[in-house]
């Protein structure tokens, strides 16, 4: 073989000395995935001799000479020299790893260099997110990008992600950003969330998006950067590219596999355990009084007695059985296997990809799996004509979400609550021999968790397709049109089942829901690419877009089931059926213009004009469209002054931009009214109807606006190792449409008006550094940092609060918006205090209950995260810290907690008294000794304060660590594998710092408008686990 | 060249804009699948089922508050916060927070469209209006001083924030519209017809209500203004009130959805823990009806036992604990609870206002004022409508003609004790409508109700006279809140309401 080669290149040279003439070379550039590529600079080596390729990837150079040497530079991709020989050279360009941070992502997917952008955007690669793969891939997103912040919820792996960027900036809705995949907008709409009265978080589209598929994740953070998206980015966009098929060697499968466990970190719960089940200190001696105690551990001294009667009637020692919570629960897994087949050639790239993830969570009997295909192709199909399209087939099963927030049906509740001298693994099966609840409460509302956990049932099943394509023709090399059309459609289906015998609901009932869900939308794009002079380009497009959603919602709901074993919908003695159709629609026009001067001074221009639906009515004099403007520039000082050496790069922005939306509800400008049911009494049958709105229309809405400004900059220093971007921005969102609460004595809970304001105002530091560079060791630190004061400026006409309704409840508190505070402020019942803030009493010795006040913030204004990765030689070492700091919690299992002496500090005073001391009702000086047998009055009088389970939820936590090691290619060369590696990955090990106490800070049980409040959602968990990814 | 094309292509990109960018969003934005108005006929039983109650409010503000404060059950079960005189937030405001959402926006909603319609001197405007007092009147009878005259109208007139009247005030509206709505009713059947559920369109029933509940918000007069209670309580009777148990104002329930249903029947349904107060057992002792209203649970066969020997109340303010104390004992099996053969039913029919207490009104006319007669009759007549009715629940219930005839024999009409007899059979009368037990309890004080004293009650062992408003006026509603904090006192639930001073 070597032999060969040698004749082959002797041979060669010789053909080259023969023909030491002048000659022309022609050929073809592509990148990796066979596509052409246009405007690659072709310069022979050593002269000014040069041409670049035009948009078919061709070019055509005379060269001086057969030896002579063509170099190929693209931005983007590897500068590549090749030696001439013969007429014809093609080539392919790498994508450059070094510079491809140089190359983001846009609006409307287009590709830009980050030094003409006036904005704030962060790339994540793929690989960020498939590191420590999450169910919902978009949590991997916690703690990596300045401005963005990542909520948890303790509803499980199925459940949803709330991502805010750059604050809340609406006082309705969820201020969730705008997903954009491959091009179109694609359905974040949640199912349905646990609320004051339970209920299951039933997860969030974006969670579709599979993460072994996702190339890149651009986060357009503020209104600059979005300001194409008009109308749909007040909350900031993020833009998700998915991988397409590569030019590579050999077979292009590529294999990961990913296997995590995960178990409670029960190092959060710290319940008492010295006194147990009964009331005013006694134990319970007959099953009557162990049920009528239920989950009250204001029994005797653990010891004290030798045996209690329980809920079973069994008298079982009276002692600490240990740790509940790690007995119910058991070590979840979830196991996420993906092949991917990828090949490109001339003129076409394709990748196909399938996933399986499963998941068997934490509550026994519950657990998701989800199959994911996906498709990306692109094609040259005629001579300037591009079509690219992605396909994704998305199934998903869920089983028995968990229940979170009140009681009933909520398995949580009780494990979490039983007086320490129950194990409950007593309460197994769970089922009486009637085949009824086997009750551990007198309070029918507390549930044996055995029974929520195997009777009750709840099944969701998704099917989704989102696909788009983009056809691009390039008319001229100076002039292209696109055309882009996508759909994201998915159906719904979830059963849930309360069963016969259930003690609070006797005769059981159920739920059939059918969502039929489908986006459509379609861009057309004129784009002109112009160097005006040597100096000064133009770079201008025009585009008009056309989205419309169509939610058809389609609920049968049957309750008291006839034969108690079957759970059929039609097997029920009452029937409600109830269908909605939702059409919005919104069209747009815009256009975006980018001069650029030297390729150091930027100034882009853009505006869109929005169209909305939802706002629209006949007769209606209030305008239904809006005009949004951007405009954003950039100047990259490093390249235009000289700068000394070790100052590498930079770069100072400034953006302004008006963006903002219209409502997001349709039909809400008129009353409706809709028939209910029959009454049938007294042989009469007769209809019965009512007005459908529970808010008051309001025929005179207009959309809303959010201007904001942003300046930025972006320093290299010493070779690039060391990096620091800052942005400060500032945005206000004004004549907001808010459903302002409204007295219910108005006959209406809410009404709709243009009148919300709130701004934002906030600093994000992204720092990088690379300590150590080597061959065989590298060190690199990527740490960032937002801080974001948020003040919700207007409510509604009397500056009264505004409360999102049951979502946002905890016990006698919830989040709302107030005036002079920031959005999720934190809203309860207060302790009464003096002017010296002496506490007042009630003559028992309780504290009064004082008048609702802010007791704390539910969003942390200070986000944080570092991570820090280490190579030496094939070992990888990478983890990620992250702090949340400003913010408060609302623990509802504190509340119970104190109302049923399960916690730590209900231990005072149960066998002396407890002593309290501060004025009465008079403002006169005021103490007393509150009886041992009866302390519980006072723990139970906290419950009814919300001040008292408000806790500090700053937090530092070890998040994600991953410990990889890449196979040397040495090890593989025999092999048919090209590529392998091996890591060992944990996520949310432990905190590094944490003030709550029996929750974890970050265990909101609704994700959706609710923040910062907390009710027995699922423990939170540790997971640790491996990762394996082969090639060949 | 390049002009040209540049040119060309930006024409047809303009041209493709002219291209109206809304069109058609007018019609997109209308609900398909509701209408823009409905007739009367179907908003008007709505109203009344809404009226009626359901579960989430007649299971908080009529069985754990009024019932247990009127000592006509008893629970040991620590929510059931009236027992023991706890004030529970979300409770406490539940009829306040189902009525004006719901039965009040709705009640204003059809007397707005029948007056847009022109429709003021129909029999439906009347009904309308006599429904809408009968809504109302439990609010404030039960609040003290609420949103009357710009409430449930956040559509109509675009006031969120309604003010709160003076009960004073109100009362006088209410029996003016009483007084205006029966004389618009003729005689025969009106258009509504059966859409009517609670007199099937006879506007002769119509009129007999709204004489009875004139005669009912007439009496609630009598300590703070007896010359109007006299004045108003002559207008009714001149007027015509309830004649027989046909008379009497009900919704007969039936079994279905939510809204169908009788509210209590559901309540019992998935809350069997109330049991009959010692006090209320006490006062149904020789009283025929006290196998209609007390049972003990079913046995293990399902056998109800309500035979009166059998019976054992349970006293109000005992929780699990203290239970074990008292001398009948901690097993709660052996307590009697509302007779689950008769009282307990999704399907039974839920009353507003019977004849019966019609007559013992009148009765109580006769012997304040001299007013319809011979007060020991209607006495008579009152306690034999009261026992004959509760047939209505299901046959079994009924009490024979001898057993009454026996019960009036053993309890003749008491001239020198009068108001204390007929409050306390008024008492008796209303079971299971606790609103008005609590009312009328309020405004004569019989029976005579001895409080209990749980520790950290909130009344200082009184019985709450009133029940405090929802916490979210105070933010929602402040301005209007806090007048009428100021003209009425402390929201607190020991405040006596207007006609209660």
């Amino acid at each position: 073989m070597n032999q060969m080669t040698k004749y082959l290149l002797i041979a060669l040279a010789c053909l080259g000395i023969q023909g030491a003439v002048a000659q022309t070379i022609t050929g073809t550039v592509s990148d990796e995935a066979g596509m052409p590529l246009p405007g690659v600079n072709v310069v022979e080596k050593g002269t000014s001799n040069g041409t670049s390729t035009d948009f078919d990837g061709n070019y055509a150079i005379n060269v001086s000479s057969d030896n002579a040497v063509l170099v190929f530079s693209a931005l983007g991709f590897k500068t590549t020299e090749r030696s001439v020989s013969g007429a014809s050279l093609n080539v392919t360009l790498a994508e450059d790893a070094e510079l491809l941070g140089e190359v983001v992502v846009t609006a409307l997917g287009i590709k830009k260099e980050t030094k003409a952008l006036g904005y704030s955007l962060t790339e994540v690669g793929g690989e960020k997110l498939s590191e420590v793969k999450q169910v919902n891939a978009i949590n991997a997103l916690q703690g990596q990008v300045a401005g963005v912040n990542v909520t948890g919820a303790a509803t499980g792996p199925s459940g949803t992600s709330k991502v805010v960027i750059r604050g809340v900036s609406s006082l309705s809705g969820t201020s969730q950003p705008l997903y954009i995949v491959d091009g179109i907008p694609i359905n974040n709409q949640n199912l349905g969330s646990a609320s004051r009265w339970g209920g299951s978080d039933y997860g969030d589209g974006i969670s579709s998006i599979n993460a072994d598929d996702i190339e890149s994740v651009s986060v357009l953070k503020g209104g600059a950067a979005g300001a194409l998206y008009g109308s749909r980015a007040s909350n900031g966009v993020i833009v998700i590219t998915t991988k397409s098929g590569k030019k590579q060697q050999g077979l292009g499968v590529e294999l990961s596999s990913s296997v995590q466990l995960e178990s409670v970190n029960t190092d959060l719960y710290e319940f008492q355990n010295q006194y147990g089940q009964g009331l005013n200190g006694v134990a319970p001696t007959t099953q009557q009084e162990a049920l009528d105690a239920g989950m009250q551990s204001w029994g005797s001294r653990l010891g004290s007695v030798s045996t209690a009667a329980q809920f079973d009637g069994v008298n079982r020692p009276y002692v600490d059985t240990g740790d509940n919570v790690s007995r119910y629960y058991r070590t979840a897994n979830t196991l996420i296997n993906t092949v991917a087949i990828s090949k490109a050639g001339e003129g076409y790239n394709l990748r196909f990809s399938a996933t399986d993830l499963n998941n068997n969570d934490i509550t026994p009997n519950s657990g998701l799996n989800r199959k994911s295909f996906s498709l990306n192709g692109g094609a040259v199909l005629a001579d300037k004509l591009t079509l690219d399209v992605a396909g994704k087939f998305v199934v998903e099963k869920v089983n028995n979400r968990p229940r979170s927030s009140d009681s009933p049906g909520n398995g949580n509740f009780s494990v979490v609550l039983s007086p320490s001298n129950i194990n409950v693994l007593d309460y197994q099966p769970g089922i009486a021999e009637d085949g009824t609840e086997f009750r551990i409460s007198s309070n029918t509302f507390q549930q044996n968790p055995y029974w929520t956990a195997y009777r009750f049932s709840n099944e969701s099943r998704k099917n989704r397709f989102i696909g788009s394509s983009t056809l691009r023709y390039q008319v001229t090399d100076w002039l292209y049109l696109m055309g882009r059309a996508g759909i994201d459609n998915y159906t719904a289906r979830i059963t849930s089942v309360e069963p016969f015998g259930t003690a609070y609901k006797p005769l059981g009932g159920m739920q059939e829901q059918t969502f039929n869900v489908s986006t459509v939308d379609a861009d057309f794009i004129i784009g002109i690419e112009k160097d005006i002079t040597e100096n000064f380009s133009n770079t201008t497009i025009l585009g008009a877009n056309s989205n419309s959603l169509k939610n058809e919602f389609i609920q049968l709901v049957g309750n008291e089931f006839v034969i108690p074993s079957l759970e059929d919908i039609a097997n029920v003695a009452n029937r409600q059926y109830s269908y909605s159709d939702s059409r919005v629609k919104r069209n747009g026009l815009y256009f975006s213009t980018e001069f650029a001067y030297k390729n150091y001074l930027y100034l882009t221009v853009t505006g869109r004009n929005d169209w909305f639906s939802t706002l629209s009515k006949a007769g209606k004099s209030a305008p239904n469209n809006y005009f949004y403007p951007s405009a954003n520039a950039s100047f990259v000082f490093s390249d235009a002054f000289e700068l000394p050496s070790w100052f590498n790069f930079g770069k100072v922005r400034a953006g302004y931009s008006d963006v903002g939306g219209g409502a997001n509800d349709p039909y809400q400008l008129s009353l409706n009214y809709a028939i209910n049911d029959t009454y049938n009494g007294r042989g009469t049958g007769v209809s019965i109807g009512s007005i459908s709105n529970s808010g008051v229309p309001n025929e005179n809405l207009e959309p809303f606006s959010k201007k904001e400004y942003e300046v930025g900059l972006d320093m290299r220093f010493l070779n690039n190792r060391l990096g620091l971007d800052l942005a400060y921005y500032s945005n206000k969102t004004t004549n907001d449409i808010v459903g302002i609460n409204t007295s219910q004595a108005s006959g209406y809970n809410s009404a709709f008006i243009n009148i919300g304001e709130l701004t934002n105002k906030g600093v994000e530091v992204l720092l990088t550094g690379k300590p150590v560079v080597s061959e065989n060791f590298s060190w690199d630190i990527n740490y960032n940092m937002t801080y974001n004061e948020n003040e919700v400026v207007k409510t509604d006409p009397d500056g009264n609060p505004i409360f999102p309704g049951d979502a946002a409840y905890g016990v006698n508190s919830q989040a709302g918006y107030l005036e002079g505070y920031p959005a999720a402020t934190l809203y309860g019942t207060t302790f009464v205090r003096d002017e010296d803030g002496n506490i007042q009493y009630d003559s028992d010795g309780t504290p009064t209950v004082g008048d609702n006040d802010v007791i704390g913030n539910g969003i942390a204004p200070w986000t944080m995260g570092i991570t820090n990765t280490f190579r030496y030689k094939n070992v990888n070492l990478s983890f990620l810290i992250d702090a949340k700091f400003g913010g408060e919690i609302f623990s509802g299992t504190s509340a119970f907690a104190n109302f049923y002496g399960a916690s730590k500090n209900t231990l005072v005073g149960r066998e002396n008294g407890l002593p309290v001391s501060g004025v009465d009702a008079d403002g006169n000086a005021f103490s007393t000794t509150i009886p041992a047998e009866n302390v519980n009055i006072y723990y139970q009088r906290l419950y009814s304060i919300a001040e008292a389970n408000v806790q500090d939820a700053d937090f530092i936590k070890f998040r994600q660590i991953s410990l990889g090691y890449q196979f040397p290619s040495a090890m593989l060369e025999k092999t048919f594998i090209k590529n392998a590696s091996i890591s060992l990955i944990g996520r949310n090990l432990f905190f590094l710092m944490r003030k709550t106490e029996n929750i974890d800070p970050e265990s909101a049980y609704n994700n959706t408008v609710a923040n910062g409040i907390e009710r027995f959602g699922l423990p939170s968990t540790r997971s640790y686990g491996l990762s394996l990814n082969v090639k060949f | 060249m390049k002009n040209i094309i540049y040119k060309g292509v930006l024409t047809l990109f303009a041209l493709a804009m002219v291209v109206s960018c809304d069109e058609g969003f007018e019609d997109l934005n209308e609900d398909p699948t509701k209408a823009s108005q409905i007739d009367v006929k179907f908003k008007f039983p709505n109203t009344v089922l809404f009226a009626s109650g359901q579960r989430y409010e007649t299971w908080r503000g009529n069985l754990i508050y009024c019932s247990t404060m009127m000592q006509h059950l008893a629970n040991t079960q620590g929510y059931w916060s009236g027992d023991k005189y706890f004030w529970n937030a979300a409770y406490s405001s539940a009829f306040w927070d189902a009525m004006y959402p719901q039965a009040v926006k709705t009640v204003e909603d059809m007397k707005f469209q029948l007056e847009t319609e022109e429709l003021t001197s129909s029999p439906e405007y009347a009904m309308v209006r006599i429904l809408r007092v009968f809504i109302y009147h439990r609010l404030t009878d039960l609040y003290g001083d609420i949103p009357y005259s710009e409430a449930g109208k956040a559509f109509i007139e675009g006031n969120t924030r309604p003010r709160y009247d003076a009960q004073e005030d109100i009362y006088a509206d209410m029996l003016k519209e009483l007084e205006e709505s029966v004389a618009l009713l003729g005689t025969g059947t009106a258009e509504i017809g059966t859409s009517d559920i609670l007199f099937l369109g006879n506007q002769d029933q119509w009129k007999k209500w709204g004489n009875s509940l004139m005669l009912r918000l007439a009496l609630r007069l009598v300590k703070v203004d007896e010359t109007a209670a006299q004045a108003w309580a002559t207008k009714a009777i001149n007027g015509g009130v309830m004649e027989s148990n046909a008379d009497i104002a009900y919704v007969q329930h039936e079994d279905g959805n939510g809204i169908l249903q009788n509210a209590n029947g559901e309540v019992f349904t998935a809350d069997r823990s109330a049991r009959i107060s010692t006090t209320f057992l006490g006062l149904l002792e020789n009283d025929p009806r006290m196998r209609v209203y007390a049972a003990l649970p079913p046995d293990e066969t399902g056998f109800v036992n309500d035979d009166p020997a059998a019976q054992k109340g349970l006293p109000n303010g005992l929780d699990g604990t203290t239970i074990q104390d008292y001398e009948g004992g901690d097993d709660l099996a052996t307590y009697s609870e509302p007779n689950s053969k008769y009282l307990m039913s999704e399907a039974a029919p839920m009353f507003w206002q019977t004849y019966a207490e019609v007559e013992l009104m009148l009765a109580e006319a006769g012997v304040r004022w001299g007013l319809a007669g011979d007060p020991a009759a209607h006495y008579e007549a009152g306690v034999t409508a009261a026992m004959e009715y509760l047939e209505m629940y299901n046959e079994g219930a009924a009490i024979d003609a001898t057993e009454i005839a026996d019960y009036l024999a053993a309890n003749p009409f008491d001239a020198a004790n009068a108001l204390e007899q007929i409050n306390t059979e008024y008492y008796k009368a209303t079971f299971l409508n606790e609103y008005e037990t609590y009312a009328n309890w309020r405004r004569t004080g019989f029976p005579n109700l001895t409080p209990v004293n749980y520790p950290g009650n909130q009344t200082n062992g009184t019985i709450p006279r009133r029940l405090i408003y929802p916490t979210n006026e105070q933010a929602l509603n402040k301005e209007n809140y806090d007048a009428v904090i100021a003209s009425q006192g402390a929201d607190l639930l020991t405040t006596r309401v207007w006609w209660d001073q």
